[in-house]
C-alpha cells in the first residue's frame, strides 16, 4: 500500500478538447514548486497523483497552486479483492479519532458486479464490526471515507484539504498588473492569477519623493504574489521627471487624471513588449476621484488593450478581508509614500473631460518623457522566497 | 589555560565575532534612519530577528533586545508588576533564582508587593503542591528559572505552567532561561516571558533577549524614542543583534550531541572527585551536565579557586554574580549551611577537551592534598 497525494481538478474538468493543455500546465506548475522535493507526478483525465516520501511538506507546497479543487491524502491498495480492501481500510482507520462516519464508493471497474451503494454498505458494516464505538452518520459524518474501486487497484482516502480552485497559472496567457503598494492592487493580482493569468507587474517610483522603503514594500508584495505565480517580473519605472513636469505645467485639478493616463500609456507599452494581453489593476468603482466612471473612461481611453479590474465591484472591507487572507494586508498598510500620494491636489476633478486632458497634455513633451522612462526602466525577477543577502552574516 | 567557567561567560565564537565586525563596518547606519544606510541596517536587523524567532518558534514582534539577562529580568518582572498592581500584588518565585531576580523582588517588596518563595525538594525540583497552595487570585506573576545557575538543576516548566494556569489562568509566567538556552532544549511556549543572554552562548556581551508573548502587556520601565520596540527604546545595537542571531543559530545546532559529550566529561570529573572525603558533589538527578557544583568540607572555596588559578585553571565559587556570599541554591537544596559555605562551580562546554578535564583532575588532586587540613 502506498501513501500518495491525490489531486482533484474541479473546474478544469469541464474543459473538453484542450483539457490536456490545462493538465500539462498544472503538472508543470506542481513540478515547479516541488523542484526541491523528492516527488514524482502522474495523472489521468480525472486524477493527479504525487508520489513522495514527505507528504506533509509536499502538501503544504501544493495547496497554494491554482487549478486544484481538492487535495487528498490517499492510500493506493494494490488489490481489487473486497476482503483485502476491507482489512486494509480497518487497519488505516484504527487509531484515528472519530465517532461517526460515512462510506462513499466509486466503481470504475464495472466488472465488480456489486453496486456502489452496496459496496458502501458492506464496507460500513465491516468497519462497525471491527472498530468499536462507531456510528454511521450519512448527513454530517466526522469522517468521510472515500473508496474508489479501479481496474487494477483501489484508492482509499479520508483526509482532505480544500484546494484554491481557479485555473493553472499560465493557461490563459500573461497580464501586466499595475502594482502600487496599496491594499487593492495585490488582491487584484491574486484574483487574476487565480483565473490562470500569469502576471508581470509594473511599479512607478518617484525618487526622491518616494523612498527605497516604498519600493521594498512593493517588492515584498510581489514576493507574496510570486507564491502563486511562480515568480514575478517587476518592472520599475522611474516616474519622477514625468510627475514633476505634470506638477509644474498642468492645472492641479487634472494632476491625478493626467498622471494616470501616463501610467496607462507606459503600462500598455511594457505589456506589448512583454506579450501581456491585458492590464490588471486594483481600481474599484467610486473609491477615489480617479475611480469614478467618468474618470475611468477618461483614463482608460489612452490604451487599446483590455483593462481588467477584478475589484471593480468590491467593497473596501471585502477587499481588506481578501488582503488579509493572502497575507498582503500587513505589508500594504506600512506607511510609506508612493507616487500616488505625493503631489495630491486639494480638489481633484471628479468628472474629467477628455478634450481638456488632451489639451493639457500638450503642455508637456510627454511622448519623449515616456520614451526615456521606458528606456531606463529596471526589471526585477522576484521569487517567492526572500533571497537573503546577509546569509553569511547570520 | 583550562577554562571551566562557561556558565559565567563564554568566549565569543570566531564566526560570531566576524559577523559583529563586518556588521559594524558595513552596516553602521541607524536602523531608525530613513535613508538607504538606515534601511539596509534595518533589513539586516529584521532578518536577524526573524532567524531568532524562527529558531524559537515565536513571532518576530515577541522579541525585545536588551543589554543582557539582568535587564531582561527587570523589564519583565517590573513590567508585569507595574501593569498589574491593581489586579494583585502577589509574586511567586523560587529559592533557586539568579540574584538579579531577588534584587528586583526585594525592591518590589519594599514598595508594597508580597513575594512568596516556593519550596523545592531534595533534588532541587519545585514542590508542586507548595506551588499550587501559594497561588491566589491576586498572584500576578510566577518567575522560576529554567536551569539554576549554580547547580544546573532544571525545572519542568511545562508542568509548572499547567499547575499555575489551572489555579489562576491570569497569572503570568516568567522564566530566566539564561543557563538553559543553547545548552538544553527550551520551549518559550511554556511561559509568557523568557530571558536569555548572548554571552552565555558564545555571543557578544551586552546583548540579551526578552521574549514576551503577544498576549502579555508590560508597562515599560524605559522611555525614549525609536519605533522598533516600546520596551527598550533607542537606537538598536545592530551589530550586537546580528551577532547574537548568529550565536543563537550556532548554539542551537547539535544541542543534543553536545549534551551527550559534556555528560561524559561531567561523569569523569564526578568519578574522580567522589573519592575525596572532603568533597561533596552537589548533583541531583535534575542537574544538566554543563554545570557541576561541589562543596569543599575543610577548604575555603575561594582559596581553592586561586590555587587552581595558579595552574591557569578557571572555575567559580557560587556564581560570578554573587561571589563571596553563602550559596543560596545549595542551601535551598541541601539545607546544610556548611555545604553552602564553600562551593565550587565547574562549568563545561562542548569546547572542553578530555585533556583539559584530566589536567583539572590532577591539579585538583595536588591542591586538595596541599590545602586540606589547613583550614580545619
Amino acid at each position: 500500500m502506498e501513501k500518495v497525494i491525490l489531486i482533484k481538478y474541479g473546474e478544469l474538468s469541464t474543459k473538453k478538447d484542450n483539457i490536456n493543455f490545462f493538465l500539462t500546465k498544472l503538472k508543470d506548475n506542481i513540478s515547479y514548486v516541488l523542484k526541491d522535493e523528492d516527488a514524482s507526478i502522474d495523472y489521468d483525465l480525472g486524477r493527479m497523483f504525487i508520489h513522495t516520501s514527505n507528504i506533509d511538506r509536499v502538501l503544504n507546497k501544493v495547496k497554494n497552486i491554482f487549478g486544484i479543487h481538492e487535495i487528498n491524502i490517499c492510500y493506493i491498495i494494490e488489490s481489487i479483492s473486497f476482503s483485502e480492501v476491507e482489512e486494509e481500510v480497518v487497519n488505516l482507520l484504527k487509531g484515528k479519532e472519530f465517532s461517526t462516519f460515512k462510506v462513499e464508493s466509486k466503481r470504475s471497474n464495472k466488472k465488480i458486479n456489486t453496486t456502489s451503494v452496496e459496496l458502501s454498505k458492506n464496507m460500513g458494516a465491516y468497519i462497525l464490526k471491527n472498530i468499536p464505538n462507531l456510528k454511521v452518520d450519512v448527513n454530517k459524518p466526522e469522517l468521510l471515507l472515500n473508496i474508489e474501486y479501479r481496474i487494477n487497484n483501489t484508492l482509499v482516502y479520508f483526509e482532505k484539504v480544500k484546494g484554491l480552485g481557479g485555473y493553472p497559472v499560465g493557461t490563459l496567457g500573461k497580464g501586466l498588473l499595475m502594482l502600487s503598494g496599496g491594499i487593492d492592487s495585490p488582491v487584484a493580482g491574486y484574483m487574476a492569477i487565480k483565473r490562470g493569468v500569469k502576471i508581470e507587474a509594473i511599479y512607478f517610483e518617484s525618487p526622491p519623493h518616494t523612498s527605497q522603503e516604498a519600493k521594498n514594500k512593493v517588492i515584498s508584495l510581489a514576493r507574496k504574489l510570486a507564491i502563486y505565480n511562480q515568480e514575478i517580473n517587476l518592472h520599475v519605472i522611474n516616474f519622477t521627471k514625468i510627475q514633476e513636469e505634470i506638477y509644474k505645467n498642468i492645472p492641479h485639478e487634472y494632476l491625478i487624471t493626467i498622471m494616470r493616463r501616463m501610467m496607462y500609456r507606459i503600462s500598455a507599452i511594457i505589456a506589448g513588449r512583454r506579450n501581456c494581453k491585458i492590464l490588471i489593476n486594483g481600481e474599484s468603482i467610486g473609491q477615489v476621484a480617479s475611480q469614478t466612471l467618468t474618470s475611468m473612461r477618461a483614463i482608460n481611453e489612452v490604451v487599446k488593450l483590455p483593462v481588467i479590474r477584478p475589484l471593480a465591484c468590491f467593497d473596501k472591507l471585502d477587499i481588506i478581508t481578501l488582503a488579509k487572507q493572502i497575507d498582503t494586508y500587513e505589508t500594504s498598510i506600512l506607511p510609506f509614500e508612493d507616487c500616488c500620494t505625493i503631489f495630491v491636489p486639494k480638489h481633484p476633478v471628479i468628472n474629467p473631460v477628455r478634450e481638456k486632458c488632451e489639451e493639457y497634455e500638450k503642455l508637456i513633451p510627454y511622448e519623449e518623457l515616456i520614451y526615456t522612462a521606458i528606456k531606463n526602466h529596471e526589471v526585477l525577477k522576484i521569487g517567492p522566497k526572500e533571497e537573503n543577502a546577509y546569509e553569511d552574516l547570520l | 589555560m583550562v577554562y571551566l567557567d562557561y556558565s559565567a561567560t563564554t568566549p565569543v565564537g570566531y564566526e560570531v565575532l566576524d559577523t559583529y565586525n563586518r556588521t559594524n563596518k558595513d552596516f553602521f547606519g541607524n536602523p531608525n534612519s530613513l535613508h538607504e544606510l538606515g534601511v539596509k541596517a534595518k533589513n539586516l536587523m529584521n532578518s536577524a530577528t526573524k532567524q531568532i524567532a524562527e529558531i524559537f518558534n515565536v513571532n518576530e514582534n515577541e522579541i525585545t533586545y536588551t543589554n543582557g539577562a539582568t535587564e531582561s529580568n527587570n523589564i519583565a518582572i517590573l513590567g508585569v508588576a507595574l501593569q498589574n498592581h491593581k489586579k494583585g500584588k502577589h509574586i511567586i518565585t523560587s529559592r533557586l533564582e539568579h540574584p538579579s531576580v531577588y534584587a528586583i523582588c526585594d525592591y518590589l517588596q519594599s514598595i508594597g508587593f508580597e513575594i512568596s518563595y516556593v519550596k523545592n525538594d531534595q533534588d532541587g525540583l519545585i514542590d508542586f503542591e507548595d506551588l499550587k497552595s501559594l497561588i491566589r487570585p491576586d498572584t500576578i506573576l510566577v518567575t522560576i528559572c529554567a536551569v539554576n545557575s549554580e547547580t544546573g538543576v532544571r525545572q519542568p516548566l511545562k508542568m509548572i505552567r499547567q499547575i499555575v494556569k489551572k489555579e489562576n489562568p491570569n497569572t503570568i509566567i516568567h522564566s530566566d532561561m539564561t543557563q538553559a538556552v543553547g545548552k538544553v532544549s527550551v520551549n518559550f511556549h511554556d511561559v509568557e516571558l523568557a530571558t536569555f543572554t548572548g554571552h552565555k552562548i558564545y555571543g557578544p556581551k551586552g546583548i540579551g533577549v526578552l521574549y514576551k508573548n503577544s498576549s502579555v502587556v508590560l508597562t515599560p520601565i524605559l522611555y525614549g524614542s525609536g519605533s522598533v520596540n516600546m520596551l527598550n527604546p533607542g537606537t538598536p545595537p545592530v551589530p550586537l543583534i546580528v551577532a547574537l542571531s548568529k550565536a543563537v543559530r550556532l548554539a542551537m545546532s547539535d544541542i543534543e550531541k553536545r549534551e551527550r559529550f559534556i555528560e561524559r566529561l561531567n561523569n569523569k570529573i564526578v568519578d574522580a572527585l567522589s573519592k575525596y572525603e572532603g568533597v561533596m558533589i552537589n548533583k541531583t538527578k535534575y542537574s544538566i551536565p554543563h554545570i557541576l557544583n561541589i562543596s569543599l568540607r575543610n577548604i575555603k572555596a575561594e582559596t581553592f579557586l586561586h590555587a587552581l588559578e595558579e595552574n591557569e585553571i578557571y572555575v567559580s565559587t557560587n556564581t560570578a554574580c554573587s561571589s563571596g556570599n553563602i550559596s543560596n541554591s545549595i542551601l535551598a537544596i541541601y539545607n546544610d549551611k556548611v555545604r553552602a559555605e564553600s562551593t565550587l562551580r565547574i562549568s563545561l562546554s562542548h569546547l572542553t577537551t578530555t585533556e583539559e578535564v584530566n589536567k583539572f583532575i590532577s591539579a585538583f588532586d595536588e591542591i586538595y592534598r596541599r590545602l586540606s587540613g589547613l583550614h580545619s
